[in-house]
């Protein structure tokens, strides 16, 4: 096994660092025609040390414990793996997947890929049709009314 | 006006910087007493709302969280929903829930003021619908509705401003309750449509429950409160009141509350108004023990923190295969049906609901919802479902009238407590079987209307928990002493210079969002109070 110390304040071994990538895309694959990109693709680390530090010693026990035959799995074991996680530890792997999300949704490829605008939604703001009021004919027709009070 | 020292009585002591609390000083500034209000949270900065940045959706989930428990402010205090299958939404600061809220703004119906006469079930109010109206329409004012006059199912009314845009999400709902031959209507929505006294249109950003970077959405703190602090009002932030004081003539005199240092305050004051909610009210009156009322201040009647009333809400989403663009607009702001608001027996239940339409959610809240209720799944069928739903989807809300009931409760928490160490509120509350009854009828009817207008599934949640916006009645009005707090024009009955403005004092709940029928109500006992000054402790 080769312990490389990638350059992060937060290490991950070699090993870890494949399982987490072959964990990123069971959980979120690249999408089949290339449009968006895999979960594996994106820095969840940095993200992580940005925005959620106190996970990252829980992310390593969700590394550690996948064994040694992930590193080796098909992608299909891949995401038994994964579904194993989430039935041994369902709070912790909804938390993985809260961090993955947070970090795949504002990706901007991918913002650009669902067709969402990337950034703040202040200050362009959105345009929404106003929308067609004759829609209220029929409703001014029934001539329904309020409940009278004595 | 000269500022006031600490130590100088005051002529008003309002609690509460929040929906009520503003209006009430607003409308009382125009007497030249020395005002002041003191609110436990902060001044907002809308260059630190979450749509300024790209993380926006994170925020919602951390420091502007609807829920006090998660948000990690200070200036917060926790509250016990253990006891509760409805959990508090709240929020401290100078603008109070109307920071965070939806900006939906029906008013109460005539028939809501009328309960018992017309239903036979809890009380009616001791003042009408037509009391409130010139209140109402003050209120919308100030605030700035957008909403479209000539809806049948009101007395008439008009909104200072058009309608907010229904966009395809109000369209293709509205063809659904066209198919159905059901009422609907465009919101009546606290958001501004069009340039309005200083502040620029909605610029439909989307997420208006965390605050308002545009300031479209009309919170207290840009409509009432720079009015009020111009005409003279003194407001002070991070002053958290831990309890009322009372003199020996059995008058209350002042506050204790702690600044922002943590040091212990006396501000004495000639009158007190409570603005805190349905919560926070009863919390410090509770709080405020004596020899006089060892249960409480101004609650001889054993009603205070009695009564809670929440809105029971639940839920339907459908997938249309159209985009509808649904994450653009004012989230919970759109068309409303008011179809089924009225009690019809045959039904199973007494009372009824409205149903208000409200649009999609941004991308990373869309991910976690859908795995949540797991219609979009992690692993290879992510993107193909995530995409079927983004922008794809509508939601009708079944907000349902709570009736009143002595056993759901605001007490003090034995053990929690807030940075300050005041005792925190604790909930205890049941969901009546008339309530779960008109849940399911409701979330029904929702189903029916959503496949009505096109949509190819639904899903379906009879009872949302993270939905308690809506607190009242736990300080109720009435005539009587021995069953209610205040009077009918929200003057404790056991304290005469004691008033309440908030949400508290609603007798029965409705079936709308309640914001502006607890401004007008706040209005009118403060347009009371003037008429009443000679004569205002008799």
């Amino acid at each position: 096994m080769n312990d490389t110390i990638i350059a992060t304040d937060f290490p991950l071994t070699d090993a870890q660092r494949k399982k987490l990538g072959y964990l990123l895309n069971a959980l979120i694959p690249a999408s089949q025609d290339g449009h968006m990109p895999s979960a594996g693709e994106l820095d969840l680390i940095s993200y992580l040390e940005a925005n959620a530090v106190d996970f990252l010693p829980v992310l390593l026990t969700i590394l550690d414990d996948l064994d040694e035959e992930f590193l080796t799995d098909t992608p299909e074991e891949h995401h038994q793996g994964a579904l194993a996680l989430s039935h041994d530890n369902p709070a912790r792997f909804q938390e993985l997947i809260y961090q993955v999300y947070a970090l795949y949704y504002q990706n901007p490829a991918v913002l650009e890929g669902i067709g969402a605008a990337a950034g703040p939604p202040f200050p362009q703001g959105n345009t929404v049709e106003s929308g067609d009021l004759s829609l209220l004919d029929p409703v001014l027709a029934i001539a329904k009314s309020y409940r009278a009070v004595p | 006006m000269p500022e006031v020292n600490l130590n100088d009585p005051v002529d008003v002591l309002i609690i509460g910087a929040g929906a009520s609390g503003a209006a009430v000083a607003w409308s009382l500034a125009d007497t030249r007493m020395r005002i002041v209000c003191l609110e436990q949270g902060d001044w907002m900065k809308p260059s630190e709302y979450p749509t300024n940045g790209a993380d926006w959706e994170i925020q919602q989930h951390a420091a502007f969280n609807i829920d006090p428990n998660k948000r990690g402010r200070d200036t917060d205090y926790p509250i016990n929903n253990n006891e509760s299958p409805i959990s508090v939404v709240n929020f401290n600061g100078v603008g109070g829930g109307t920071i965070l809220y939806a900006a939906h703004f029906p008013r109460l119906h005539p028939s809501d003021f009328k309960v018992k006469s017309l239903d036979g079930v809890a009380d009616d109010w001791p003042i009408s619908y037509d009391t409130l109206d010139p209140y109402f329409t003050q209120n919308d004012r100030m605030m700035g509705v957008s909403g479209l006059a000539g809806d049948p199912m009101y007395p008439p009314k008009q909104p200072p401003l058009p309608p907010i845009p229904m966009g395809r999400v109000g369209e293709r709902l509205a063809s659904g309750y066209n198919k159905l031959g059901w009422h609907w209507w465009p919101s009546d929505s606290a958001i501004i449509s069009r340039p309005y006294q200083g502040r620029d249109k909605c610029l439909n950003l989307g997420p208006c429950m965390s605050g308002c970077s545009q300031g479209g959405k009309s919170s207290t703190d840009i409509t009432y409160w720079p009015e009020a602090i111009r005409a003279g009002v003194e407001l002070r932030t991070r002053c958290r009141v831990r309890e009322i004081t009372l003199g020996k003539n059995g008058l209350a005199d002042g506050v204790i509350y702690y600044d922002e240092d943590g040091e212990e305050c006396h501000q004495k004051a000639e009158v007190v108004v409570m603005a805190c909610n349905g919560v926070g009210t009863p919390r410090i009156l509770l709080n405020s023990k004596s020899s006089q009322f060892p249960d409480g201040l101004a609650n001889h009647s054993g009603m205070l923190g009695k009564n809670l009333m929440f809105h029971p809400v639940g839920s339907a989403q459908g997938v249309f295969e159209e985009n509808l663009g649904s994450h653009k607009g004012p989230q919970g702001c759109c068309i409303l049906s008011k179809e089924f608001y009225e009690t019809d027996l045959s039904r199973g239940f007494v009372r009824g609901y409205n149903m208000q339409i409200t649009r999609g959610t941004g991308p990373f809240t869309t991910a976690l919802h859908g795995y949540a209720t797991g219609r979009i799944p992690w692993g290879a069928d992510h993107h193909k479902t995530f995409q079927k739903h983004f922008d794809h989807v509508a939601s009708i809300g079944i907000l349902c009238e709570d009736l009143p009931e002595l056993h759901n409760t605001v007490t003090l928490d034995p053990e929690w407590a807030d940075s300050n160490g005041i005792p925190a509120a604790k909930i205890n509350y049941t969901l009546s079987e008339n309530s779960r009854k008109m849940l399911k009828h409701g979330v029904e009817r929702a189903e029916e209307v959503l496949y009505a207008a096109g949509a190819s599934e639904v899903a379906s949640t009879e009872l949302v928990q993270m939905a308690g916006w809506h607190l009242l009645g736990t300080a109720r009005m009435g005539t009587d002493p021995d069953s209610s707090v205040v009077n009918p024009w929200g003057r404790s009955h056991d304290v005469k210079n004691l008033f309440i403005v908030d949400g508290s004092i609603f007798v029965t709940a409705g079936g709308l969002n309640p914001t502006s029928t607890i401004q007008a109500l706040a209005l009118y006992i403060a347009d009371n109070m003037k008429k009443n000054l000679a004569n205002l402790f008799d």
